[in-house]
């Protein structure tokens, strides 16, 4: 993995942990998505979809459902 | 009659001095002096009222920016019905006076004082450095002084030694009247209290601390004494050596984020000195030693004079003509875009250029470039202010001014250091806190603010580096669990289930100060003692600095700062408010102004489609509807080989940005670097293309200041390489195929006004009517808005966001047990490219690592030792400095020195929402050592080399004339 994508791993997980809120997953995922479309450009969004698609062993879970929705909004967008 | 609303800035003359300060009283009082009616605040003195009706009464110790003295008796008047001759500056006036300024026996009078005043003063006039601007010399030509019968071969002081030691101003008390101004500013103005009158009678004079030099004292340099000093006593040393100024020009101070307004006093197109402007709302005439006295940089033989052009960073530089490197540069540019994409550059804009610089290279880079790759020097300092204030209260700016806080009851400063940081501003509240306000310091450090002369009650909660979250959770814990709430602000102010949702996270026992005590080592009475003084206050007021934003949880502390004043109800009158003090100059306009990859000017997302839409109708190009990347990212991009090149105006992110070596290797990365800087900064040595830039001395333009204030920047020199930094951005987007035609930044401020709400109402024209404008200023608030939020909030209704404290992963370990911090301290600015370029070097030569003296003594460590300070990426090594402004387990330096390497050690943790980096903790290890370390051997070697590339381009120029 290349330090890029590895940082972004990092942002992400730390974005999920500080909005979990009482174990409440999928609000923090709700915000964690909207975190992401709002503030990371599209090659961090691309990379970061890839790699949800191919292994995704490291985000967490929080992470792994926001990026499920991320992608979800970009099909939307793009049809 | 004349009537005078005293305050009122639009009828007093910034250029003249009134006597005695301004009165605020509601009530006014009529009386008569010289036959002239005049009605006047209640409790203005008699000599101000004078002033006020355009009558000169004669005077030494008095000056409207101290308290009356009454000293020198020169300012005596007859009042009818009153006995002898009071004097002016301390009699105030009252209903139906009538004053005489000018009798015979009041002419006879100051001339016996003014007679006594000269027969003990040098008269050399004609080679006195005050000639020309002497008020002594004034006075006595005023009352006509013909004769002096006393003779000169007395006793007197005309044998005492001149202390020459500050590098800015001499003392020579020869030329000293007592007069006591240079104390009373000491005390009254600054708030440091160094000068003191030393002996009785005949033996008094002006000494500094225990009768030391200068230098040697607690002065602090700011130079109050020497602009209150009414002869050459004090004088500034550009003076005594170029002689008087013939005319000036008021600017903005290119020095941090207070933004003080000077004069530029000028003798033709050389700076002789700059003395801070009474007109100035920021700082109503005040300065510190970077404003005053470091301008010499601007003339230093280090300015980049020509464009440079080079095709690898291991060759020479190429001095080429304007054109030739603009054409070098686009080419670059496109070539790039052309093979690697749309997306492969990028640019940099900076918090140390104006409002319209700032503008322009975020639209070359969305319009020219194509992308939304562009980022700004605010991503590694107050990013999480933007997101965390536009989070909560809905708008990314500080909610007052700075004269608010003199109507502040207890002042809580988190994470700042202003005496250091924001001198100017630190004066005005310690002025504040001597007057009675209580204060709190939550900071690891004990800063000099909590030992202010004469100041009242002060708390301090030293907390863990890195604790912010759990201490501000603790405090809103005990302002709900109390019942310290303001509910009627709550209830018409705030969302209500967002209210709710943080009502009962903010009660759990998790977020008591007892729950919380082991997690910032505050101990929890404090915590509680702390909350009360803030919520029972009346007023309570924040200041927050980048110990709060240079965090992993940077945005979530902020949002915790505004849950605390919306819970309080200390937001949207005078005396409230959340205030983020800004590092540099323009943080806050280059932040309004568009600079982050996600916003447009103005805070408008890029994702909104009608944002766009007007946009694209006035720039005429389609605009990415997708954020660009972050500074943080760029690099890692750069690193990965998809982003290749990158312009950056006015920054040094080699220096200043986190994990310099991470940083280097992407600036090796990119195929393309274009540098914009006065300086060969360091950012500069991995350079394709370096453009010289203009100091702030050499263009025109505004900044804005950490109260929203819009300051006018003007031009007084021409810039040394031809061309103001705005027009070389243009050069280069008409160069990129981008057409941009701006004759003037004012143009250029039109633009800005017609696509940001919150600018719509500001032009040149009425910056130089109004003097500045607080923004929002438009049909709403037509003359800007000195206090937000009074009404409603930008989103409507406050906004309560959860703050879950998450410990940040960077924590002291057996193998790095101390945490460092870093900062800045008050002689140097920042990078120092600057200040270090100046004599205030001489307070600052190097950067040292504060350590504890418990931990120097575990490790051996003695004052002056060399020390290696380690960190998990990389290590340098500094010299020591014992010091117990840290706790135990902090050790603290600065990086204003690049051969410093604090930034080789700390890392790439950073603000989970906006990658600002932890700057604030960073876990060390720190041992003796003998020698560099590794990366600052490298750094020499390679800074010896990159010299010696600009000396052979300079004398291949040389040649070249020839």
């Amino acid at each position: 993995m290349n330090n890029e994508l590895h940082h972004l791993i990092e942002m992400i997980n730390q974005i999920s942990d500080n909005n979990l809120h009482h174990g409440e997953a999928e609000h923090a995922a709700d915000m964690v998505a909207t975190h992401l479309k709002k503030f990371w450009a599209r090659s961090m969004k691309d990379q970061i979809i890839a790699y949800a698609e191919s292994d995704g062993s490291e985000l967490n879970a929080v992470s792994k459902l926001a990026v499920e929705e991320l992608k979800a909004w970009r099909q939307a967008k793009a049809s | 009659m004349l009537n005078y609303f005293d305050p009122s800035q639009y009828r007093i003359d910034p250029d003249r001095d009134y006597g005695t300060p301004a009165q605020l009283s509601e009530k006014a009082v009529a009386l008569t002096i010289d036959g002239v009616e005049i009605s006047v605040p209640e409790g203005t003195s008699v000599m101000r009222a004078a002033a006020l009706a355009g009558i000169t009464v004669p005077k030494l110790c008095a000056s409207d920016n101290l308290e009356a003295f009454g000293s020198c008796r020169l300012c005596a008047v007859e009042i009818e019905g009153k006995r002898g001759y009071p004097a002016s500056c301390t009699t105030p006036v009252a209903e139906g006076m009538e004053v005489h300024t000018q009798t015979g026996k009041l002419a006879k009078l100051r001339r016996n004082i003014m007679e006594l005043y000269i027969s003990d003063h040098p008269l050399d006039c004609l080679t006195c450095p005050a000639n020309g601007d002497c008020e002594l010399q004034d006075m006595a030509g005023a009352v006509g002084l013909r004769d002096v019968r006393y003779g000169f071969d007395g006793a007197n002081h005309l044998d005492a030694e001149t202390d020459a030691s500050n590098p800015y101003f001499s003392f020579d008390p020869s030329k000293c009247i007592v007069c006591s101004r240079c104390v009373r500013a000491c005390e009254e103005v600054q708030g440091t209290f160094a000068l003191t009158i030393d002996g009785r009678g005949f033996d008094s004079k002006v000494a500094a601390s225990q009768d030391e030099d200068f230098m040697d004292s607690e002065c602090v340099s700011c130079g109050a004494c020497v602009q209150a000093c009414p002869t050459s006593t004090l004088m500034e040393k550009s003076v005594i050596e170029e002689g008087v100024p013939e005319h000036s020009v008021v600017t903005t101070c290119a020095y941090c984020g207070v933004g003080c307004s000077f004069k530029a006093e000028m003798k033709g197109d050389q700076l002789v000195r700059m003395v801070p402007y009474k007109g100035g709302d920021a700082n109503h005439g005040h300065s510190c030693v970077k404003g005053r006295f470091a301008f010499g940089y601007a003339t230093h033989k280090d300015r980049i004079t020509e464009p440079m052009i080079r095709d690898s960073i291991d060759q020479p530089w190429r001095t080429v003509s304007w054109e030739e490197a603009i054409a070098f540069s686009a080419k670059r540019l496109k070539d790039i875009q052309a093979q690697y994409g749309r997306e492969s550059i990028g640019g940099i804009t900076s918090s140390r250029c104006t409002n319209e610089e700032t503008y322009l290279v975020q639209k070359l880079v969305r319009a020219g470039f194509g992308n939304n790759n562009t980022d700004t020097c605010a991503r590694v300092c107050h990013s999480p202010t933007g997101y965390g204030l536009k989070t909560t209260i809905g708008e990314s700016a500080g909610t007052q001014t700075f004269d608010s806080v003199m109507k502040a009851d207890t002042i809580l400063v988190i994470g700042a250091n202003p005496t250091d940081a924001h001198p100017v501003f630190a004066s005005q509240m310690r002025r504040r806190l001597r007057q009675g306000a209580t204060l709190i310091v939550a900071d690891p450090r004990r800063i000099d603010l909590l030992k202010t002369p004469h100041g009242s009650t002060s708390m301090h909660l030293p907390l863990r580096p890195g604790t912010n979250v759990a201490l501000i959770n603790s405090l809103a814990h005990v302002v709900v669990t109390e019942g310290l709430e303001d509910t009627d602000f709550i209830n018409k102010r705030c969302e209500g289930d967002a209210y709710k949702a943080w009502r009962d996270f903010i009660s759990e026992e998790r977020n008591s100060p007892e729950a919380l005590e082991a997690e910032t080592g505050v101990p929890a009475e404090q915590v509680r003692k702390a909350a009360r003084a803030y919520a029972n206050a009346g007023n309570g007021a924040i200041y927050y600095g980048l110990g709060v934003t240079e965090h992993s949880q940077g945005s979530t502390m902020v949002m915790g700062i505004a849950n605390l004043a919306m819970a309080t109800g200390n937001l949207g009158r005078e005396g409230v408010g959340v205030n983020p003090l800004r590092g540099q100059n323009n943080v806050q306009g280059s932040c309004d102004m568009g600079s982050f990859p996600h916003e447009l000017p103005g805070y408008q997302h890029v994702g909104d489609p009608a944002v766009r839409e007007r946009f694209e109708n006035l720039w005429h190009v389609k605009i990415d509807d997708e954020p660009g990347l972050r500074i943080p990212n760029m690099f890692d991009a750069a690193i990965a080989g998809h982003f290749k090149a990158l312009y950056v105006q006015g920054e040094d992110i080699a220096q200043s940005d986190p994990n310099t070596q991470h940083v280097e290797q992407a600036l090796t990365s990119l195929d393309c670097l274009i540098v914009q800087d006065i300086f060969l900064n360091e950012t500069a040595k991995y350079a394709h293309v370096l453009l010289p830039g203009s100091t702030f001395l050499e263009k025109n333009g505004t900044f804005t200041n950490a109260e929203r204030r819009i300051n006018r920047v003007r031009k007084v020199m021409a810039p040394v390489a031809g061309k103001e930094d705005w027009e070389v951005t243009q050069d280069l987007a008409n160069a990129l195929g981008y057409p941009m035609n701006y004759s003037h930044p004012s143009e250029i401020m039109d633009e800005i006004a017609q696509l940001t709400p919150t600018f719509t109402g500001v032009s040149y024209a009425k910056l130089d009517e109004l003097g500045s404008i607080q923004w929002p200023c438009n049909a709403e608030h037509p003359d800007g808005t000195p206090t937000m939020h009074e009404l409603d909030f930008p989103i409507g209704k406050g906004h309560f966001a959860i703050t879950e404290y998450v410990a940040t992963p960077e924590r002291s370990t057996r193998r790095y047990p101390l945490l460092l911090t870093t900062g800045r301290i008050l002689s140097q600015y920042n990078v120092g490219a600057q200040t270090r370029r100046t004599e205030n070097s001489r307070w600052h030569e190097e950067d040292v690592l504060e350590i504890h003296p418990s931990d120097a003594e575990l490790r051996g460590i003695s004052d002056g030792d060399w020390l290696g300070v380690s960190s998990r990426v990389g290590q340098t090594v500094l010299r020591c400095r014992i010091s117990d402004r840290m706790q135990p387990g902090v050790v603290y330096t600065t990086f204003h020195h690049p051969g410093s390497g604090a930034n080789v050690i700390t890392t790439d943790s950073s603000d989970w929402a906006t990658n600002c980096p932890e700057y604030k903790v960073t876990a060390v290890q720190v041992e003796k050592v003998s020698q560099p370390s590794e990366w600052q051997k490298h750094f020499q070697s390679f800074d010896e080399k990159q010299h010696e590339y600009l000396e052979k381009s300079k004398d291949e120029s040389n040649f070249a004339l020839k």
